[in-house]
């Protein structure tokens, strides 16, 4: 498994044009959104939307996994892939290691905007677990960009990762905080795996430790998740 | 001469042919493959098809076996049954003594598919080197690279390769892993004469390090000329099974015709030499192992009117094997099987 996690990686790192891309995007978003507009308490919103806009950018680089894989398999390299020894299971999860390496640029260059930038000040420690959670609190949404990608054809994946990915950025409070939302739209948003997932961001922030209820929650999605990508890539190896 | 003769002819033979594999049966642990009465439909209900409709074949180790056919004969279905991508929806299919999917993961099966694309962006070393080390006792891959002729490329990203060295990393990356069974999909459909020659040589060497080889092809030469044995498929169906020598042999059967002139074709089958008797409007077919004997005999019954001898080639049998108006043809077929036997 070790050897295809290399192997995906140096594909995955070859590809400067999307690394660039899928970095810069996020960046962009949070520094115009915390530049617009009026000062006022700025400062909490500047650290609130910086973790919401790594958030962001994380996971939209862990589902972008999903148009990798999808291309993957309209090659064949999927079914190739199949009939070697690697196990289904070990098949996912080294795709999901190798693809959760394209999410640390992100999470790192949002962070970076923030304290250089827009001047985000936080203890050492704070700015170290903040990277760690977002960095591996993507997973789930690795798994759900690898499930589509198994079971989609490329363009399809496109366009449902970009769905799913706007849908969570609004209703998981990413891009705006939950309560501009309305009341009833607010509390199915505290259930999203992005809302959760940011929390662990905010959690951090704010010195404390994530709720229970954040961290119960998050751990449903990424066994929903997970599932969904070991059967999709099981169906995948199938002809017809 | 016509292609129903033709096809009687490769048809009884084939049924010899069958009787004869099945007489050289060997023990299980030198058993390769097995099927047993596979089926294999695909589509929906009210428009299914059954790709692969009752394939019973075994093939022992170290064989080196072509499946023939034409494109939709079912070839790719039986590979990915073989291969564990697909289950069977009736009968078994074995690999080395187990399931297929079992056979892939103890990494005892090495294949070629149709449509594997190799991935872009990393090069054909680094490839081989990762599917080598998803088997337990790979080649080393310095002699993978040299066994499948890659070795000069070896440095070259994937994507900037040309097609003929593409299907040479494919089997490169069949082979990495050392499997004693190999399988093969079309492997030469995108080479050139050079690189057909070149392909061929590589798998005849593998093949002789001990291995079992099963590839599919829709070229009769192709399968003559590199393998020990040809199942020929059609319709999901096994229609002949044996070496090319014997295959041929079976296809050297001559037609003889002649005009029946309003005589009785009684007797007609017990004539010297004749296998098969057909008759279209006023003519006689008779397919004859023996044409010389024949048509002597012919004579001496005065039913020379219009009378023709031709020979079949491998390549009109197989074309009749396969023609695309068999299944109105095996009606023949089986009620020539019944006046024969």
């Amino acid at each position: 498994m070790f050897q295809y996690i290399l192997l995906e990686m140096r594909r995955t790192l070859r590809d400067a044009g999307f690394l660039i891309f899928g970095t810069g995007m996020p960046v962009m978003m949070y520094l115009i959104f915390t530049n617009i507009g009026s000062d006022d308490g700025a400062d909490g919103w500047k650290t609130a939307s910086m973790v919401g806009m790594a958030a962001y950018g994380a996971l939209g680089s862990a589902m972008s996994i999903g148009t990798g894989v999808a291309s993957d398999k309209s090659l064949g390299w999927l079914q190739q892939l199949r009939i070697t020894p690697l196990a289904p299971s070990h098949a996912v999860v080294g795709r999901a290691v190798s693809g959760s390496v394209t999410v640390l640029p992100v999470v790192l260059t949002v962070l970076l905007a923030g304290a250089l930038i827009n001047g985000v000040r936080m203890a050492a420690w704070q700015w170290a677990v903040l990277v760690l959670v977002l960095w591996l609190g993507a997973l789930p949404f690795t798994l759900l960009g690898l499930g589509n990608g198994y079971r989609l054809t490329p363009q399809g994946t496109g366009v449902v990762n970009v769905a799913c990915l706007m849908g969570f950025g609004v209703v998981g409070g990413l891009w705006f905080p939950l309560e501009m939302l309305p009341e009833w739209l607010r509390s199915v948003g505290r259930f999203t795996p992005a809302n959760r997932f940011a929390d662990l961001g905010w959690a951090t922030t704010h010195g404390h430790a994530p709720g229970a209820t954040t961290l119960v929650v998050l751990a449903s999605w990424l066994l929903l998740f997970g599932a969904y990508a070991v059967i999709s890539y099981r169906r995948s190896a199938r002809t017809v | 001469m016509s292609w129903r003769t033709a096809y009687t002819c490769l048809c009884h033979a084939a049924l010899t042919l069958r009787n004869v594999v099945g007489m050289t049966q060997t023990r299980d642990d030198e058993t390769a493959v097995v099927f047993t009465g596979a089926v294999k439909t695909f589509g929906r209900a009210g428009r299914r098809v059954r790709a692969v409709d009752g394939i019973d074949v075994r093939i022992g180790r170290g064989e080196t076996v072509a499946l023939l056919g034409r494109n939709g004969a079912g070839k790719s279905s039986t590979i990915s049954l073989l291969l564990g991508l697909n289950e069977p929806d009736e009968g078994t299919v074995r690999v080395l003594g187990r399931s297929p999917g079992k056979a892939v993961r103890a990494g005892l099966v090495g294949a070629m598919l149709q449509e594997g694309k190799p991935i872009p962006k990393v090069t054909v070393r680094e490839l081989v080197s990762f599917v080598a080390s998803t088997y337990p006792r790979p080649l080393p891959v310095a002699e993978a690279l040299v066994l499948a002729g890659v070795s000069e490329y070896a440095d070259r990203r994937i994507d900037k390769l040309s097609g003929g060295q593409t299907q040479r990393l494919r089997f490169a990356v069949a082979l990495a892993g050392n499997p004693e069974l190999i399988v093969l999909d079309e492997p030469t459909a995108a080479l050139d004469v050079e690189g057909r020659r070149a392909f061929w040589d590589s798998m005849r060497a593998y093949a002789r390090r001990g291995n079992t080889v099963l590839f599919s092809t829709h070229y009769l030469e192709e399968a003559d000329e590199n393998a020990d044995r040809i199942v020929v498929i059609d319709r999901g169906r096994i229609v002949a099974d044996g070496s090319g020598e014997a295959i041929k042999d079976a296809a050297g059967h001559s037609q003889v015709s002649f005009d029946l002139a309003g005589r009785s074709t009684e007797g007609l089958d017990r004539l010297p030499g004749v296998v098969t008797v057909e008759v279209t409007g006023d003519r006689a077919l008779l397919c004859t192992d023996d044409s010389d004997a024949t048509v002597v005999e012919l004579a001496r019954l005065g039913l020379v009117r219009g009378l023709q001898v031709s020979r079949a080639t491998l390549e009109t049998a197989f074309l009749a094997l396969t023609a695309p108006g068999r299944a109105a043809l095996a009606k023949t077929a089986h009620t020539t099987e019944k006046e024969t036997v």
